[in-house]
């Protein structure tokens, strides 16, 4: 009886052991680095696979391992080995107080400031691209790419409209938008399902009824969603542009349906960024016939957002990592690089790419800037993005009254810091 | 009339004592160590968490704030309430229609009929493909400009009954739940065929001779003995649409102004979205006591003459 017990519970034990040392091991030698990436784009992918490559040439032992996840999964991968001591040695991430910000407080990112006097990467980035950096005391990543968003328009539906020039004030954007609809054309294609996407018109709309100052308090909570009368002006225009200027199904339709619209020639306008150049190529459009203006706020600053790559301070191979992102951001890799994840890229030296005509036209977008303003979802906390977002759509859908939908805003925001 | 007596199995030989209870101990001690780690532990730490404030980071605080999270969630949560009351609303419309068109179709297809078996197969396809796939199809039959559903009304001279299907925050949830229905019919349709199964023909025959219509033979004979299985499809159903998520999150991802919200994906928006676990917590313990509250009884009610 008792050997018999003994038997199954030997086999018991050597079975959950076995089970147990199925788990998989990671890179624990000193010539392996970790890189964890959002999934990569089929032109991108080749791009980054052959930068890896040239590092590994140029480094022999050393092996990087990239790991790619969808965006979601990329940002829960991150949040569940923080404070782990495991995870990645470098990865990708977006700026932002409420994006990066939130791995730096969690202890996922290292202070790079020693490598950045190492490797004089103060002198290799442009003074914007390294605001993303600093924002949060020290340096916290290095600059991966400098994202901006602007207005990409169809000039053959343009002209279709009468429209002979690009709008230079928001008067003008509204009257060109009136003209399209007059000639039977979708002023522009939004996608209400990513809520992301209407918000792109609602940060703009801020900026341009709030100006920078405000817009910038408003965002940051030093003012008042409640009290400044900018904001209600702002819902109503958002109001304006969902009744009269968005395509029809607008909230039942994802970005990428939406965009369809765009690129059948059935939309006359995108708010989109960078990426939007190759992404309109794809897609079978001759860039010569689209052109891109930046939203006409009237405040001069551009909508943008930054991506760098971090170092975990997990990571027992930082000079290793430093040593991967010096590589990687330097000029001659990012001169062979340029317009693959944007059409400029972070490192000063390097212009502007030449294979698509739009990259050349983002250029002058961020040289006569007048700073930045960050879309909400990158400036506001998680939950008060969601509850920014019900708002913007109760607002399309006549469910909160424009006048109303800034004190209800500040309630949540006012609740949530409790 | 007849009436129908619980079916005794046959007496078995196999007596469980002490020394073969001893043998099994080793034998269940994975999955035990499995059970308590991946349900019971994740399980109690939910209802822990639900009362305190964490975003979700091993490295950051989990602040202890007593049944604030549950305050705030019953009185400040904007969403809270649509979530629950769509929720609410998936349980009763799950219950009333796709289980009696499931247990109609059964009855139907457990006739002698030519293309029986085709019919049951093409019934109980949908229930075979991931909701996430169900959702994609879903989301371009009801496409506003390209979709199946307007340009179909449109041929047949009722456009004018296109719509916004998934767009209008007042039949959104409809719309999902139509998908839905298309999805669940077959898992119920298989659980009746089974249950059918077992209802003795000579009962069936003796109520006939006793004059009992059509009507009457479904009511007193069939019915009763399907009870075991519509406890089972009853809480299933139940258990299931509590925990509906993947299909809204495909179609609507709980739009447009969350008004196709449901407590699981409202859940899983405040833990990793909204980073608040602990309010993420507090929706998953309210969704805990409200599964159990319906289907712990009605297991006990319907299953008290089973035993």
């Amino acid at each position: 009886m008792l050997r018999k017990f003994l038997a199954t519970a030997t086999a018991a034990v050597v079975l959950a052991v076995g089970l147990s040392g199925c788990s998989a091991a990671g890179a624990n030698d000193d010539k392996t680095l970790v890189f964890w990436t959002v999934t990569q784009g089929d032109e991108q992918l080749p791009v980054l696979e052959d930068m890896i490559q040239r590092f590994e040439d140029a480094h022999p032992g050393v092996t990087v391992d990239l790991e790619q996840r969808s965006i979601d999964a990329h940002k829960d991968a991150l949040r569940q080995v923080a404070g782990t001591g495991v995870g990645p040695d470098v990865y990708f991430y977006w700026e932002g107080s409420g994006l990066a910000g939130e791995l730096v407080d969690a202890g996922l990112s290292a202070d790079l400031t020693s490598y950045y006097n190492k490797y004089d990467w103060d002198d290799r980035f442009t003074s914007a691209a390294l605001a993303g950096i600093t924002q949060y005391g020290g340096h916290h990543g290095v600059p991966w790419t400098r994202q901006a968003m602007a207005v990409y328009y169809n000039k053959t539906l343009f002209k279709k409209a009468g429209i002979a020039t690009e709008p230079t004030t928001y008067d003008e954007l509204i009257a060109d938008a009136d003209a399209l609809v007059d000639a039977g054309v979708t002023p522009i294609e939004v996608g209400g399902t990513v809520n992301w996407h209407i918000m792109r018109l609602l940060d703009s709309l801020v900026e341009t009824e709030c100006g920078a100052t405000t817009a910038t308090a408003l965002f940051s909570g030093s003012a008042s969603w409640a009290d400044e009368t900018c904001v209600t002006a702002s819902y109503e225009q958002l109001k304006t542009w969902g009744d009269k200027y968005f395509n029809d199904g607008y909230l039942s339709m994802s970005n990428d349906d939406s965009s369809l619209l765009f690129f059948s020639g059935d939309a006359a306008m995108a708010i989109e960024g960078t990426w939007f150049d190759g992404t309109v190529v794809e897609n079978g459009m001759d860039p010569n016939e689209l052109g891109i203006f930046r939203f006409p706020t009237g405040t001069g600053r551009l909508s943008g957002f930054g991506e760098a790559l971090y170092v975990n301070d997990a990571s027992t191979k930082k000079d290793l990592a430093a040593t991967f992102l010096d590589f990687v951001t330097s000029t001659p890799i990012q001169k062979d690089s340029v317009g693959t994840w944007a059409s400029l890229s972070a490192n000063k030296e390097v212009a502007a790419g030449t294979d698509n005509p739009l990259d050349a036209l983002w250029e002058p977008f961020f040289t006569e800037a007048d700073g930045v303003y960050n879309p909400a979802d990158q400036s506001l906390s998680g939950e008060v993005t969601t509850e920014y977002w019900r708002i913007q759509n109760a607002v399309l859908t006549g469910e909160i009254a424009p006048a109303d939908a800034g004190a209800q805003l500040q309630t949540f925001i006012d609740g949530s810091a409790k | 009339m007849t009436t129908l007596s619980p079916r005794r199995g046959a007496p078995s030989s196999y007596r469980p004592d002490a020394r073969n209870g001893m043998l099994a101990v080793p034998y269940l001690v994975p999955a035990l160590v499995l059970y308590v780690g991946f349900v019971l532990y994740p399980l109690v730490d939910t209802v822990r968490l639900s009362f305190f404030s964490w975003s979700g980071f091993r490295t950051r605080p989990q602040d202890f704030v007593g049944v604030d999270n549950y305050v705030r969630l019953f009185t400040a949560d904007p969403v809270f309430w649509r979530a629950m009351l769509n929720s609410v609303l998936w349980v009763a419309l799950s219950l009333l229609v796709p289980m009696l068109l499931s247990l109609v179709l059964a009855l139907a297809l457990n006739r002698r009929m030519v293309g029986r078996n085709v019919f049951r197969s093409i019934f109980y396809m949908p229930a075979v493909f991931a909701s996430i796939t169900v959702a994609a199809v879903w989301r371009w039959i009801y496409n506003p400009t390209m979709g199946a559903l307007n340009q179909l009304l449109d041929h047949v001279g009722l456009g004018g009954l296109a719509h916004e299907w998934l767009g209008d925050p007042s039949i959104a949830i409809y719309s999902i739940f139509a998908a839905s229905i298309w999805q669940a019919v077959g898992f119920g349709l298989v659980l009746f065929l089974a249950g059918l199964q077992q209802v003795q023909q000579e009962l069936v025959d003796s109520a006939r001779v006793d004059g009992a219509n059509a009507w009457h033979v479904f009511r007193n004979v069939t019915l009763p003995a399907l009870r075991p299985t519509t406890a089972v499809v009853v809480v299933l159903t139940v258990i299931n649409s509590l925990k509906v998520y993947d299909l809204v999150v495909g179609m609507t991802g709980g739009g447009p102004v969350q008004s196709t919200q449901v407590l699981a994906l409202w859940s899983v928006t405040q833990s990793f979205q909204n980073h608040n676990v602990g309010m993420g917590s507090a929706v998953a313990v309210v969704l805990l006591v409200i599964s159990l509250s319906l289907v712990v009884p009605y297991l006990v009610w319907s299953l008290r003459d089973n035993k």
